[in-house]
């Protein structure tokens, strides 16, 4: 006896936050006083600790769950007016009502009640006293041998297998005569059916052929577009890498001749490549692949050595703007007397 | 009145539908707001002549939309067709249902008094072995007989599962695809309720969720039950009167119809 009591006074310790029982906020304080004895008329919320037994709570509880589930479960055969199972559940609930104390195990009881409600309900409802009562699988039959069912020569199989088959306007015969049941508006319809069925088809016709060749033109397009795009891409760093290329090229062949600027990018035979000949040179430098420095006023290049490359060469890098006008490119042609171009057009 | 042009019910989602369902309930609530005095003044602003046009005009318009046989909101009738005799609408309706009644033997009922929803139905009682009409969607007919008389043999209410096994003794099973009537499930589930031939709904605290069937508003106000007990009295070669209760409460709908 007394070690179900301390058992229990340690669940109440545990569970002391977890159920919401009246008296829960008690229970830490009381369980330092508890004695063996039974303590009636104990905390303020007058519960006595009898009543508060979360076993015997539990056990309530899960009483009712098992008689809930019982009913949800076996739901058809409750409902069978010739047994009685529905009463004896209610007498079990009457019986562990008596030791309800609170209100969780209350409200148990009334969702339990509901179901039983409903349920009895449903079985008053199935009681038909009067006359004869009716079967739907028999129905079901008699519809099948009104639609002419063809049964099979042997019929092994009684109600299980589905055997036979109906002929082709079964449900059309059934319909017809259960028409007469119904005081249905006949659909409005034309009698004479309408006079829009030609135009459509032909507008379909032309439109799905208008539809394929425009279709196919778009596949197209976008492969090219892509196509073109990449090039372009790639083309100013193409066109820069072949400007060092170039540039490499001739001072390896003449490495102590220094090559003029202007000479390098200027082509006298087009303004424009001229000017995409600066814009090209300009990333060189920038990327510190090439060096630009002046001697005698004059602008000279020349390749930057592996070794030379600084990456973090900021001190001696000088930014400018470079310009160049139609004027100013004839004039310098003739000035150094430029005949053809050091960078091959592409 | 605006007219508010609103994106054809094809494209409408879930939000924008329940949306311009509030808008039109606004539109619809104005109606109610009409008094009669406000309408005998209307009705002096238009010439017989007008109304008379109008009129034709709602009749064509709640033909055409009864071909699908989904009820005909009022709310739908008053934006697309009244629009300006909004406030002779009373006498407009009046002369409307006289023409049905009159001109082609049919009934316009009000199946829903809160939502005023409208069916058509036959004046006219159908006479054995006359067909009313070759439409192609009368095969689902049959279908829908077999299962409003499960329903209604077994007291009004049946759960789901009585019907799809009754179906699938018929060799129509919800899982698969009928040569003849499709999507079995959506034709029920769906179709038939948005016809309001059926009622699908939820059956409290059931877990997992089951649901029940029942006989939509338009099948009360279409559907003989007499003449159904009737056929399935013929298919058990039993008297329809065996069935007392049934018997009952279908003698007690015939007459009811038959006194409006």
């Amino acid at each position: 006896m007394s070690d179900s009591r301390r058992r229990s006074r340690a669940n109440q310790e545990e569970s002391g936050g977890s159920t919401n029982g009246v008296g829960g906020q008690n229970r830490p304080e009381r369980s330092g006083d508890m004695g063996d004895e039974d303590d009636i008329g104990g905390g303020p919320s007058g519960i006595s600790q009898e009543d508060d037994d979360p076993t015997r709570r539990r056990e309530i509880r899960s009483k009712y769950r098992d008689l809930i589930n019982e009913v949800q479960q076996n739901r058809e055969d409750m409902l069978n007016p010739a047994n009685n199972k529905l009463t004896d559940v209610l007498e079990e609930a009457n019986k562990l009502f008596a030791n309800v104390r609170q209100a969780r195990e209350a409200a148990l009881d009334a969702q339990l009640l509901v179901l039983a409600t409903d349920l009895g309900k449903e079985k008053a409802s199935q009681l038909h006293a009067e006359g004869s009562s009716f079967d739907p699988s028999a129905f079901a039959e008699h519809l099948l041998s009104f639609m002419d069912l063809n049964r099979l020569e042997d019929e092994s199989g009684m109600d299980g297998n589905l055997e036979g088959y109906l002929p082709e306007g079964a449900w059309l015969k059934l319909a017809k005569r259960a028409e007469n049941c119904f005081r249905t508006a006949p659909a409005f319809h034309y009698m004479l059916g309408s006079f829009l069925a030609e135009p459509p088809p032909p507008r379909q016709r032309v439109e799905r052929q208008r539809r394929v060749p425009s279709r196919e033109e778009k596949r197209i397009m976008p492969t090219q577009l892509k196509k073109m795009e990449e090039s372009h891409q790639e083309a100013t760093e193409k066109e820069v890498e072949r400007i060092l290329g170039c540039l490499q090229r001739y001072f390896a062949d003449d490495s102590e001749e220094p090559i003029s600027y202007y000479e390098f990018v200027i082509d006298p035979n087009s303004f424009s490549r001229t000017v995409e000949n600066i814009f090209h040179m300009s990333f060189l430098i920038r990327d510190g692949l090439a060096r630009m420095y002046l001697e005698n006023g004059l602008p000279y290049i020349a390749p930057v050595e592996e070794g030379e490359m600084q990456p973090s060469g900021a001190a001696v890098r000088h930014q400018c703007v470079i310009s160049i006008s139609q004027e100013s490119w004839r004039e310098i042609i003739d000035a150094f007397d430029i005949k053809q171009a050091l960078i091959p057009p592409p | 009145m605006s007219q508010r042009k609103k994106a054809g019910p094809a494209s409408q989602n879930k939000t924008q539908r329940r949306s311009q369902l509030l808008l039109e309930e606004d539109e619809d609530a104005t109606f109610s707001q009409i008094t009669s005095s406000q309408a005998q003044r209307a009705r002096e602003n238009f010439t017989s002549d007008q109304i008379d046009h109008k009129v034709a005009e709602v009749v064509q318009f709640i033909l055409i939309k009864d071909q699908k046989k989904i009820p005909i909101r009022r709310a739908d009738i008053g934006k697309h067709v009244i629009k300006d005799y909004k406030h002779i609408y009373a006498e407009v309706m009046k002369r409307v249902c006289r023409t049905f009644e009159q001109v082609f033997g049919l009934k316009l009922v009000e199946i829903d008094l809160k939502q005023h929803i409208y069916i058509l139905i036959n004046k006219l009682e159908p006479i054995r072995g006359q067909t009313v009409s070759m439409h192609p969607g009368n095969q689902k007919m049959g279908l829908l007989f077999a299962i409003l008389s499960v329903i209604f043999m077994k007291g009004g209410t049946v759960k789901e599962n009585l019907v799809w096994n009754t179906l699938k003794k018929l060799r129509v099973d919800p899982g698969e695809k009928h040569d003849e009537f499709g999507d079995v499930k959506k034709v029920v589930t769906e179709e038939f309720v948005r016809q309001k031939y059926l009622e699908y709904g939820k059956i409290p605290h059931t877990e997992p969720v089951e649901y029940e069937f029942r006989w939509g508003l338009r099948a009360e106000k279409e559907v003989s039950k007499l003449k159904l007990l009737e056929f399935v009295g013929e298919l058990f070669d039993q008297d329809p009167q065996s069935w007392t209760q049934q018997f009952r409460e279908a003698s007690a709908s015939e007459t009811s119809s038959q006194s409006t």
